[in-house]
């Protein structure tokens, strides 16, 4: 006889119910409830969320999971340098990191504090489209932090096996790349404006 | 890196170098898994893709496969059947060979008597046999030891095999989850560019040397060269390795060639046919299926493959050269971190 059923006769034969609280069932109950199963993020989910997979569907979500890696990393753990090669994309799944640029490696420090980058934010996406990439920023997790990267020969893997989700996962990172671009175009042609303003003044 | 870190780092080095070390001294072992590995390798493409896609595709595959295996599989079978026919004729001829054999060198040697007036006093003839018989003798006592190890074979292979098919994918993640996180990209790329490489390589070998073998013995049949099938089947088999191979390929031609009393067989039509073959494999066989796989220099394929037999035999000669290759693709990415770094 199941919980409920039991609590529900005694409750109509008007018996008292006990004081003893069954937890392994409260515990389904909370596991089991709405409330919980959104706190208790799965990749699914994590990935439903994200910009660059808008446009895959439910099944292409669950397929791409399968070519990922999770890799766990304490804090001020490095993730790499700038400068070292690159071969994967990372999402970050828990966590945060910090960017750091201009990062010299005859003085001992990371360089210069660039950016922090929180859950479902991504990096590395050079690392997977150029042939011989080299990281142009160090990044070191902040705090315990799980990424989910994707790297060149799981790109591949994909390509082969299922080659419209590749084709898609490719179009959204050129994408991201391209809107990276255009950002840096605007920055550079913001800053010219200055240096041009600053040699008036001159 | 903190301390855990290094820990971890090193622990990680000392179990890949023990487990290299384990693999050197059970060759027992090694050799058996890794004829597994390499059969797993060769069939992955064709079994990565019978578990991906739609029906439709799923079953061109298999079909595909099915022809690709009747058409290569035909002239092996052709030639393993008919070579156990060509080895009893061989046998049978063997005593008239040694006949003919010692003959002609007592031709030679009156002759060189007579026109130098040097007297042979080595017999190479009576030796060369000596050392057939010897190595007859060895094959009858080593057998028991062949058939132990043959046994093993048939044991472990499958069990390998099982166990790649069906639990390599979980093994391999686990593998990989096991790596430090400051070499895990690198080591993940390499081990992937290896295994892509190897089963590359070991495929186009296999199909280079199926197409030499059935060349060679295609041209045998046609000029009615005796043996066909035990010579195009040698031929194949050592096509396998690089530069040398097909010189030590011609030699048991040449051999039936110089002993043999038919009128039509002639060295030169014999010549002619494994140049031809070998040509084709050199222009169009070998640029459009090894070439691109494999790219170093001869002196160091030769040297691997003497390395390579001297570590693991026939199955070392095989798969030295995708190690080396490898390797060095392993060099070259220290070499431009080291260059990056400096």
């Amino acid at each position: 006889m199941s919980y409920e059923k039991e609590i529900m006769e005694k409750s109509e034969k008007g018996e008292s119910l006990g004081e003893r609280l069954d937890i392994p069932l409260l515990k389904y109950m909370w596991d089991a409830s709405p409330i919980s199963f959104y706190n208790k993020e799965n990749y699914h989910d994590f990935f439903k969320k994200i910009s660059v997979l808008s446009s895959f569907s439910d099944n292409e979500i669950r397929l791409f999971t399968k070519f990922l890696h999770r890799r766990e990393f304490m804090p001020n753990e490095t993730i790499f340098k700038q400068g070292d090669s690159g071969y994967g994309f990372y999402f970050i799944f828990n966590g945060a990191v910090d960017v750091y640029a201009n990062h010299n490696p005859q003085i001992e420090s990371n360089g210069e504090f660039v950016i922090r980058l929180d859950k479902r934010q991504f990096f590395g996406e050079m690392g997977l489209l150029e042939e011989f990439n080299r990281r142009s920023a160090t990044i070191i997790a902040a705090e315990n932090t799980v990424l989910l990267g994707i790297f060149k020969p799981d790109l591949e893997r994909m390509l082969e096996m299922y080659p419209v989700m590749g084709a898609k996962f490719l179009r959204e990172t050129a994408l991201i790349m391209a809107n990276r671009m255009g950002q840096l175009t605007r920055e550079i042609i913001a800053l010219k404006k200055r240096v041009k303003e600053l040699e008036q003044r001159l | 890196m903190n301390k855990n870190q290094k820990i971890k780092l090193y622990l990680f080095l000392f179990i890949s170098a023990a487990t290299i070390v384990f693999a050197i001294l059970f060759p027992r072992l090694t050799l058996p898994f890794g004829f597994s590995y390499i059969i797993y390798l060769m069939s992955r493409p064709f079994t990565l893709r019978l578990t991906t896609g739609s029906t439709k595709q799923r079953l061109g595959y298999f079909f595909l496969m099915i022809i690709g295996i009747f058409f290569l599989g035909l002239p092996i079978f052709a030639t393993l059947h008919n070579v156990d026919t060509d080895f009893s004729s061989l046998s049978s001829h063997l005593p008239e060979l040694q006949k003919t054999l010692q003959n002609k060198y007592f031709a030679f040697k009156v002759k060189v008597f007579e026109d130098y007036g040097w007297q042979l006093n080595v017999d190479p003839v009576d030796y060369l046999i000596r050392k057939i018989e010897g190595f007859g003798a060895f094959l009858l006592t080593s057998f028991p030891n062949y058939l132990s190890s043959l046994f093993e074979w048939f044991l472990l292979v499958p069990l390998f095999l099982y166990f790649f098919f069906m639990e390599s994918h979980r093994f391999s993640r686990r593998f990989l989850e096991a790596i430090p996180n400051p070499i895990f990209e690198k080591c993940y790329v390499l081990f992937s560019q290896f295994n892509t490489k190897f089963g590359e390589y070991i495929i186009a070998k296999f199909i280079e040397a199926t197409i030499l073998g059935t060349l060679v013995t295609g041209g045998l049949l046609v000029i009615g060269f005796p043996y066909p099938f035990i010579l195009g089947f040698i031929a194949g088999i050592t096509n396998i390795l690089p530069y040398i191979g097909p010189i030590i390929g011609v030699v048991p031609a040449i051999f039936v060639a110089l002993l043999s009393k038919d009128p039509n067989v002639t060295m030169l039509s014999m010549v002619i046919i494994y140049s031809l073959a070998n040509l084709i494999d050199m222009v169009l066989v070998f640029p459009l299926l090894v070439s691109k796989i494999v790219n170093l220099h001869p002196i160091v394929v030769v040297v691997s493959i003497v390395v390579g037999s001297q570590v693991g035999g026939i199955i070392g000669v095989i798969v030295i050269i995708p190690f080396i290759a490898f390797f060095k693709l392993l060099f070259k990415e220290i070499y431009k971190d080291l260059s990056v770094n400096l």
